[in-house]
């Protein structure tokens, strides 16, 4: 239906690509440069004095405005130089720029008093986010005139070390992106308009990735770094290690960051059971749960139940080991169910680890009053929570929970890829394809499935042990339902079975929340609402794994070869 | 008389009030092919299915070698008996590489935690099963086609990549459930020299098939299933002799059968 739909659109619009392409970048450029707002807001200006009072520098784009800017340059080069599927590119820059300019004006209207403060106003104009809008608008038609083609592939080959170097820049800029989507809008609420700056950053970045995405880079750059894994982590990790050292070198970024972390970690965790064996766990939350109790129990806290302290990495052990065992039991009636039922089963699980842990069964959980004072992590005398100098650089308050927490996160990241690329790994991925044939090729189906629950649920444990030490406190608040809907979300907006895409997924879902402290009471929904525009326009995900997006494409040829045979049968 | 590498004795099997089989015994000698037909809804495949141990037959039993099958088709496959699919089941969205390699799971010996550490060993073993892989794929003739996604295959040769996946288990015996269904007369003929350069490996094998003239050029033996019975067994020849076969098997007037057949047995000669 859908394919019958754009090739409708391309006919028509076919003779409109190039000059739409052409007037959309322009009028992109043009709208970067005009004034947003007629007059100056009740909470002061609006960001980077696009507001007309102050637009006494055109020419000094910022903050969103420079977005808008890049954006309609991209366009200007895509629609001229010579790039793999030109219309897709275009499209997602076309995306973008509307994202921007919607956020934007939309948010001036309603925080500003009506149109009239993005339009004309006792004689002062400001139609920069009209004119974005339409830049956008016919950016987007200029796509579909140019066609849809597939994403782009680039099939040559490059040198390892001029391979290294790639991964080394984009990973850079990933850094930095992050580094920016952290730090955009400010901390908290210390700028009024830090949601809605949030949220434009968010469109420029869906753009941007679009359009890479589209050009083939993104895929060709997953294949060289699954290709070269252990450079890929590592320079990860590196990258991650420099985060204290850019803008989002403070306390607050640092505890968001490190938070981050830990979901990524368990995501990952989750990645494996779902991802890779696909088999669907409701409940995933709980292993969590389960191995921060144990190291909050261990750890010499007040109301632990053990009257002495373990040191850290044995509790962290002993969490992961306990976490597993209940892993391997919640994954044995995979044994004799399948599918929803096993739904069924974990999403039980879950519900029996709350309110055994609210009604404190066992003593072990301190029912609602939670385990408080779990002590911060220290080594060699240094306070995990303190800030630290090393030389003459000070690093902020935190900075050593980030750091372990980056370490935890690559070794989950290298565990998921190392199993992932074998034996073992595609035993899993051969019972999430087809169960039977996975069978009749001698695989002990039973037991793989019940040891992805065990490692999964291992990895949750151990993230869970660094999350008693970390936040202090351990009640079973933190471990319900939404938080396992939510990295299970994490793990399909990402991708399911791509590492990257379990930490953008993660990064995305529990950074927004902060994010839009501003909307409060629509923060939900708009969470949700962003859900499901992803999961319509791109259900495999942000950074699909290589083999996922080949199994969502269109199934109709295979229908149709089935056809044939029968045809040829009778 | 050497014991028969497979044996299946008196297998029934009943769905409900369906009894799909009714005692149906089939011998494999070591290095031969035995060839299975009958109409359609025969119980060809459910056969298969109680060979392999997807289903466990209602009564009967069968044994690889002499020993009694497991009713676990990972363990009949570990024992030595692979299969392919009627409707083709590679893992779509897996390499043609991987589909193979996985096909070597049963017999690499990587535990859990030298699939966490890829140590030496480990990267022995991997290498080691990736190069048999990649002879098989090159014994079926599918080549440089390793890192396609097994979904994007043409049709034949997601047949012949489900026989080299099957292969890889180093069966003694191979079960395949019509292989050149879908296929066009010159890849029917190459699966025809495929089967039996896989027998001349020592393999022995149970083929399904509706093309009868297949079958006789290709088989020692052919047992003739029909609802559930094995109506007639023994060489091409007496089968396609027996007037019950000719009268059951199709359903047709036994002359246009009859000239079927005859046309198969010119296609044989020429052949030959
Ligand atoms: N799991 C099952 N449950 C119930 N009935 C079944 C099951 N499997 C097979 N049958 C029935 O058993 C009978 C034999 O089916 P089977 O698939 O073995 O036939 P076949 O000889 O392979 O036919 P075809 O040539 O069409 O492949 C059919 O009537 C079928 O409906
Ligand atoms: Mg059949």
């Amino acid at each position: 239906m859908s394919t019958v739909d754009t090739s409708a659109k391309r006919s028509a619009l076919a003779p409109f690509g190039k000059p739409f392409a052409a007037a959309g970048g322009v009028l992109g450029i043009v709208a970067a440069l005009l004034p947003w707002v007629t007059f100056v807001l009740n909470d002061g200006n609006w960001p980077d004095k696009s507001t007309l009072q102050f637009f006494d520098a055109p020419f000094l784009v910022t903050g969103f405005r420079w977005h808008v800017l890049l954006l309609g340059i991209l366009v200007l080069v895509a629609a001229f130089a010579p790039i793999p599927s030109r219309g897709r590119v275009i499209r997602a820059l076309g995306w973008g720029l509307t994202l921007v300019s919607f956020v934007n004006s939309a948010y001036i209207t309603v925080k500003g008093g009506g149109l009239g403060a993005i339009t004309a106003l006792d004689g002062a104009t400001a139609f920069g986010g009209v004119v974005g809008l339409v830049a956008g608008v016919l950016t987007i038609l200029a796509g579909y005139g140019i066609g849809i083609e597939p994403v782009g592939e680039w099939k040559f080959k490059i040198s390892t070390p001029v391979a290294y170097l790639v991964l080394l820049l984009s990973f850079g800029a990933v850094l930095y992106a992050v580094a920016a989507m952290l730090t955009t809008g400010g901390v908290g609420s210390a700028n009024p308009y830090a949601g809605a700056i949030f949220l434009s950053f968010l469109g420029f970045a869906a753009g941007v990735l679009g359009a890479l995405s589209g050009v083939g880079y993104v895929r060709w750059l997953s294949a060289l770094s699954e290709q070269h894994r252990v450079f890929s982590v590592i320079v990860l990790a590196a990258c991650a290690l420099l985060l204290p050292f850019t803008e989002a070198g403070n306390e607050y970024w640092m505890t968001v960051a490190a938070n981050i972390g830990i979901y990524a970690a368990t995501a990952i965790g989750l990645n494996i059971v779902v991802g890779l064996a696909g088999l669907l766990d409701l409940g995933y939350v709980a292993f969590m749960g389960i191995g921060a109790l144990v190291a909050a129990n261990f750890s010499g806290a007040a109301t632990a139940y053990f009257g002495f302290d373990l040191p850290f990495p044995v509790a962290a052990v002993i969490a992961a080991v306990v976490a597993g065992i209940f892993g391997a039991i919640v994954g044995s009636p995979t044994l004799r169910v399948r599918g929803d039922y096993l739904a069924i089963v974990t999403l039980a699980f879950g519900e029996i680890f709350t309110r055994s842990a609210q009604n404190d069964i066992g003593g072990f959980t301190n029912g609602s009053n939670a385990i408080p004072g779990v002590p911060a992590l220290s080594l060699f005398g240094a306070e995990f929570n303190k800030s630290i100098s090393i030389g003459a650089v000070k690093l902020p308050a935190g900075v050593l929970y980030y750091v372990l927490i980056v370490l935890l996160v690559a070794a989950t990241m290298a565990v998921f890829a190392n199993l992932k690329f074998s034996r073992i790994g595609r035993a899993w991925i051969a019972i999430r394809e087809d169960e039977d044939a996975a069978r009749a090729m001698g695989i002990r189906t039973g037991k793989m499935k019940i040891l992805a629950f065990l490692i999964g649920a291992m990895l949750a444990g151990l993230a869970g042990a660094v999350f008693a030490h970390k936040n202090g406190t351990v009640s079973y608040e933190s471990f319900k339902f939404l938080e396992s809907v939510t990295l299970l979300a994490a793990v399909i907006l990402g991708g399911m079975g791509s590492i990257p895409g379990a930490v953008l997924g993660a990064a995305l879902l529990f950074v927004l929340p902060e994010k839009l402290r501003d909307f409060e009471d629509y923060r939900l929904m708009i969470f949700g609402l962003a859900l499901i525009l992803i999961m319509r326009f791109r259900p495999v995900g942000l950074i699909p794994d290589a083999h996922r997006r080949a199994e969502m494409v269109e199934r109709a040829d295979e229908n149709a070869e089935e056809a044939h045979v029968e045809a040829k049968k009778a | 008389m050497s014991t028969p590498v497979l044996e299946a004795r008196d297998v029934s099997m009943v769905f409900g009030g369906l009894k799909a089989l009714k005692g149906v015994t089939l011998t494999l000698e070591e290095g031969k092919i035995v060839g299975l037909i009958g109409p359609n809804g025969a119980g060809k495949t459910t056969f298969f299915n109680c060979l392999t141990g997807l289903y466990t037959p209602t009564t009967g039993e069968v044994l690889l070698k002499g020993n009694v099958l497991p009713g676990d088709p990972a363990k009949v496959t570990d024992a030595g008996v692979a299969r392919t699919f009627q409707n083709i089941r590679l893992f779509p969205s897996m390499t043609v590489l991987e589909n193979v390699m996985v096909g070597r799971h049963v017999r690499m010996k990587q535990g859990p935690l030298a699939s966490l550490f890829h140590g030496p060993a480990y990267q022995r073993g991997e290498k080691a099963a990736r190069e048999r892989s990649r002879e098989l794929l090159a014994f079926v003739g599918l080549n440089g086609v390793d890192d396609e996604l097994s979904r994007n295959l043409p049709y034949g040769d997601q047949r012949r990549l489900e026989i080299a996946r099957a292969l890889a288990t180093d069966p003694a015996v191979l079960l395949l459930d019509e292989p050149t269904a879908g296929m066009n007369p010159q890849e029917t003929e190459a699966t025809q020299q495929l089967i039996f350069r896989i027998r001349d490996t020592g393999v022995s094998v149970v083929v399904i098939e509706h093309d009868i003239k297949f079958i006789f050029g290709l088989c020692d033996s052919v047992s003739v299933l029909v609802q559930g019975e094995l109506l007639v067994e023994g060489t091409p020849e007496v089968v396609r002799a027996d007037p019950r076969v000719v009268e059951a098997y199709l359903g047709k007037p036994p002359e246009e059968v009859q000239h079927d057949v005859e046309a198969a047995a010119a296609a044989e000669e020429e052949q030959a």
